[in-house]
């Protein structure tokens, strides 16, 4: 085998679990992560002029993301976006939503809930609290400044807390 | 400090992304203002429980096999125009840090009976594959290519069973000369560790199993058939452990 593939693999090959995670939380099935981490990888070993020394995994993080990004624009449909995501159950059909809620687990309920966040909230979620990535990790794979990392998780978080523990807007004493 | 100004930075506290100053003042904004301490509660719980819920998804064995062919129909096409500068300081230094471990180790090693400088060749013949100058002779994931690729080329024939279902692939084979006998090296991929196993003719009987560590590296040996076999990785010696036993039956 070929140096140059080899140490392809050597570097990129230990972040294929934070890809497929990254793409299967963004693109929410398993069929359509697979392609989106295969694609991701082959452009990453084409690409590699664009990759100057940055860490790794965020420029592989940041490959998978635009490619899990691009495939949402295109094939944005309701239909397309929620089909194999297990447990969803559309709005009108639950006949007791309160007993819905009953039935799953936790944990069921805290994935569900990430699942149906806007893109832009859930991949600061998952990059954040499944991944372990800093700020500035974040901000390198999503492109964007720290700060704004730190508002789109303060977003993402009370949009949880809203959904999950059915928690209040929390009500400010005036100072 | 108001609520509004700690607003989204009670979420920089919680990530341990504040300097010390910025965390002390939103400590002493919280032990200030009940409002914000629930909400800080709050999220301390919501991380918690997100935590405690594991909800990384994992790839199927599948996407790795089927990534690996990819590259190799990549690596196979004539259409190879890519250039290789974007190699990463941190590939060359741990290259350069294998390098010297090496150089640094391995003559020390060189000590006491034959099978431990045998270990040390070993080991040696790992690590230098692994800086990526030789790593197989014939690249294929199909036991069915690589095992007949050593007929003609040694005397006796390896066993290269198809591992996958065990989580262990196969990367391919490479001919290696080992305390001056040609020796078999067939590499399998556990997860992001590789696995070099020489075989070699023996004279001797029949072994068990025998483990020792070198380096951070462990290296399993034992005879069977009248075959010499050291399999040699930094995986857990336990996966190591369960890929020697595959193997053994294999025969």
């Amino acid at each position: 085998m070929d140096t140059k593939v080899r140490i392809f693999e050597l570097t990129m090959w230990p972040h294929m679990r934070a890809a497929y995670n990254l793409a299967r939380w963004l693109v929410r099935n398993d069929h359509d992560a697979e392609d989106i981490v295969q694609e991701s990888f082959l452009k990453a070993y084409k690409a590699q002029e664009s990759f100057r020394g940055s860490e790794a995994k965020t420029w592989m993080l940041s490959i998978v993301r635009n490619t899990a990004m691009d495939f949402l624009r295109r094939y944005k449909s309701p239909i397309t976006m929620t089909l194999d995501e297990p447990g969803y159950e559309p709005q009108d059909d639950s006949p007791d939503p309160e007993r819905v809620l009953l039935e799953q687990s936790r944990r069921d309920r805290v994935r569900q809930a990430i699942s149906h966040l806007e893109p832009e909230f859930r991949e600061a979620i998952v990059l954040r609290e499944i991944e372990g990535l800093s700020y500035k990790e974040i901000a390198a794979v999503l492109n964007i400044p720290m700060g704004t990392v730190m508002s789109r998780l303060s977003r993402a978080r009370n949009l949880l807390l809203v959904e999950l523990g059915g928690t209040k807007e929390v009500q400010h004493d005036l100072r | 400090m108001t609520c509004a100004e700690a607003g989204a930075l009670l979420h920089a506290r919680l990530d341990n992304e504040l300097d010390m100053a910025g965390a002390a003042s939103i400590d002493l904004h919280l032990s200030d203002c009940r409002a914000c301490a629930a909400q800080y509660t709050a999220l301390e719980n919501l991380h918690q429980e997100i935590t405690e819920a594991d909800l990384a998804y994992t790839p199927g064995i599948a996407l790795e096999r089927k990534l690996a062919a990819r590259f190799l129909e990549e690596e196979k096409s004539p259409t190879r125009f890519w250039r290789w500068n974007w190699l990463n300081a941190s590939v060359m230094a741990a290259a350069a840090v294998a390098v010297v471990a090496a150089i640094v180790s391995i003559p020390m090693l060189r000590t006491g009976r034959e099978t431990d400088a045998v270990a040390a060749e070993i080991l040696d013949n790992h690590l230098r594959a692994l800086q990526a100058v030789h790593q197989v002779d014939v690249p294929s994931s199909d036991q069915h290519t690589v095992k007949p690729w050593f007929q003609g080329k040694t005397d006796f024939s390896p066993p290269v069973p198809d591992l996958a279902k065990e989580d262990f692939i196969l990367i391919g084979g490479r001919l290696e000369v080992i305390h001056q006998q040609p020796a078999a090296a067939i590499v399998y991929r556990r997860r992001q560790h590789v696995i070099d196993l020489y075989v070699s003719p023996s004279a001797g009987s029949d072994s068990k199993t025998e483990l020792r560590d070198l380096g951070g590296y462990h290296l399993l040996r034992w005879t069977q058939n009248n075959l010499n076999y050291w399999a040699v990785s930094d995986v857990d010696p336990s996966d190591l452990r369960t890929f020697a036993d595959l193997i053994r039956v294999t025969r």
